[in-house]
């Protein structure tokens, strides 16, 4: 009745609101609306600097989108699956700037190349970024130029595989030749323009018949090991071999980041068996063998980040997150000495940076659907349900 | 007649206290847990609203479920869907199923949205819970069928239904269609998600057992009157 009589006062006041009994619901709708209109320009959430070198400490918390030509060049491998998803979903990838990846970008900026390589590890606990930190490292290393050796999960190398052959080169070791081929394949996608310019050093022989000569581009040397798949676990290792010697030359010299996802998967336990069910130690895998050889710091001109991870691997409990605990004796000694960068779960700023991100309207629809998701209460909620975790608030609002 | 039922509704607990079942003594309320009700200061509720709160604070009240949260999120249909989904009590794997339907239904719709052009786009519904309710809605069946017995024989008698049993229904009819007729390496929240958006549009085979029902309905109409309530 009170709406009634309103109306009829005010024939043009389109809007008859009953005011409802619960006062708090009309303050949400009122605080949503508000944040709709915010002008476009501006958004707290996102910058225009798409360049990861000349990112500072003014954008932290900010997302940067990748630009869409370089995403499938640099990255054919080695983001997280639920992420890759996402960026399917919204057509676009944002990766967000935080502090660790920030400082390993600093590092590598002022590092002395002709000193022995410096190791870098990032750990932290389950979910909170490590790998999407790897990846921005490993973007900000192709825009400057670097030939990046990204290996997107060492544990892959260590578990399920169906073809275990016989080294051909060394009598007690095993190759894996459908792994070692599919990340020369993606090898070959990210660094395009360094394989006709890097010439072999060394002449080397597959077979009777085969062999590629001192002098011949890299390219040819991929391109065998992609065809020839039961070569391919050899041909990995003389790639690194190459690329290790000519790293830091001055003539022609490149800088050469090996990024390796999950490096706890090289010390440790397989799950792989010889024929006699006898268990093979990483040691005997080639693959294996010669990526430490990458790590050890015996070369220059280049950097080596690694990060830690408790998902893949073999054996560990799945509250271990240091790098004693995850490494074990023998990985922390050869690892031994490296610069630790911790990642830590999202700050109240980088928090809110990301909820803002879900709910961006502008360049595509919400992503938190949920009427409750967008108001303060609910957003108190997430933070209670994920504890500021990445993961798990990307899982919670991808439902919600 | 109330006033006399009410003196002999004593405040009885039983020695053994059931917690966990529901059946419970009448004098024993419901619980609310609604926070938005107790966050009204004094000044602004209605008598009514005062006499609950004054009652809420002398009569016991019933342990709430499990299932039953202060939550912003919580949704009572969808809860309902989740325990009828549950098999062998395992809810973690039910509910899990569940979120991965909304999150695929979401990822669907949101790809399409991008997909669309201009005009079409303010038409597409991106939000999981919405195109659940709506397709819940579209497979509710109006008028029911049952069985009674007149002469020796059977007959299928059409019968009005109550809004759980209609609710129940559709719920049932989603879920099995999921179970049955799907392949065998298509997972469950993807059949179902599947389900859900073609019932949203009112197409799918939900949709079609309920035509079947009201048509069945319709064509034993004559039987009708066997009905006695």
């Amino acid at each position: 009745q009170i709406g009634f009589s309103l109306s009829q006062c005010h024939p043009f006041c389109h809007q008859t609101q009953v005011r409802p009994l619960h006062g708090s619901g009309c303050g949400q709708q009122q605080e949503a609306i508000g944040m709709e209109t915010r002008p476009e320009t501006f958004s707290i959430f996102r910058t225009q600097e798409n360049d990861p070198a000349c990112q500072s400490e003014q954008h932290l918390g900010q997302y940067y989108t990748v630009p869409p030509s370089h995403f499938h060049t640099v990255f054919p491998h080695g983001l997280p699956p639920r992420y890759q998803q996402q960026v399917k979903t919204f057509n676009e990838g944002c990766v967000m700037v935080r502090q660790p990846a920030l400082e390993l970008i600093s590092h590598l900026k002022r590092a002395d190349y002709s000193k022995p390589t410096l190791r870098y590890l990032l750990y932290g606990v389950k979910g909170s970024g490590k790998t999407m930190s790897l990846c921005h490292t490993v973007h900000y290393c192709s825009t400057q130029g670097w030939l990046v050796l990204h290996i997107p999960d060492a544990h892959l190398w260590v578990k399920n595989c169906k073809e275990l052959l016989p080294s051909s080169y060394h009598a007690s070791r095993f190759d894996q030749p459908i792994q070692a081929s599919n990340w020369l394949r993606n090898f070959r996608t990210t660094n395009e323009h360094f394989l006709s310019k890097i010439k072999l050093r060394q002449r080397y022989v597959w077979t009777k018949r085969e062999s590629t000569e001192e002098g011949r581009p890299l390219g040819e040397l991929v391109d065998m090991g992609v065809s020839r798949v039961k070569s391919s676990s050899d041909v990995v290792g003389a790639v690194l071999k190459e690329l290790r010697l000519q790293a830091g030359g001055t003539e022609g010299g490149f800088r050469l980041a090996v990024a390796v996802d999950g490096v706890n998967g090289l010390w440790g336990r397989t799950t792989l068996k010889k024929e006699d069910k006898s268990p093979v130690a990483p040691e005997e895998l080639t693959l294996v063998h010669n990526l430490r050889k990458m790590i050890n710091n015996d070369w220059c001109g280049g950097a080596v980040i690694a990060t830690l991870s408790q998902t893949g691997s073999l054996y560990a409990p799945s509250s271990a997150y240091l790098p004693q605990e995850l490494l074990g004796e023998e990985g922390f000694d050869s690892m031994d000495p490296f610069v630790p960068v911790p990642v830590s779960l999202y700050s109240e700023k980088e928090f809110e940076s990301c909820y803002l991100y879900y709910l961006d309207h502008i360049h595509f629809h919400h992503w938190l659907q949920h009427p409750h998701s967008q108001t303060e209460e609910g957003k108190k909620e997430l933070i209670f349900l994920s504890n500021r975790n990445p993961s798990v608030l990307e899982r919670l609002c991808a439902f919600l | 007649m109330a006033a006399s039922l009410t003196g002999l509704l004593k405040p009885w607990t039983p020695r053994v206290l059931l917690v966990r079942w529901s059946r419970y003594n009448p004098y024993y309320l419901e619980p609310g847990p609604r926070k938005e009700v107790y966050h009204i200061p004094e000044t602004e509720l209605t008598p009514e609203q005062k006499e609950e709160r004054e009652l809420k604070s002398v009569r016991p009240i019933k342990a709430a479920t499990n299932s039953v949260t202060s939550s912003v999120f919580n949704d009572p249909v969808l809860s309902k869907f989740v325990n009828m989904m549950m098999k062998d009590g395992d809810k973690i794997i039910a509910k899990g199923i569940i979120t991965q339907t909304l999150e695929n239904m979401k990822r669907k719709q949101v790809e399409k949205y991008h997909k669309a052009p201009e005009g079409k786009k303010a038409e597409i519904e991106c939000n999981p819970y919405a195109i659940f309710h709506q397709a819940l809605e579209n497979c509710k069946p109006v008028i029911g069928l049952t069985s009674i017995q007149k002469g020796g024989k059977f007959y299928q008698v059409p019968i009005p239904l109550t809004d759980n049993r209609r609710r129940f229904l559709a719920m049932k009819w989603m879920i099995t269609e999921c179970r049955d007729n799907k392949h065998r390496r298509t997972l469950m929240y993807e059949k179902l998600s599947q389900e859900l958006l073609a019932a949203f549009s009112k197409e799918g085979n939900v949709v079609k057992r309920k035509h079947e029902l009201h048509k069945m309905a319709e064509s034993n109409r004559a039987y009708a009157h066997y009905r006695w309530w």
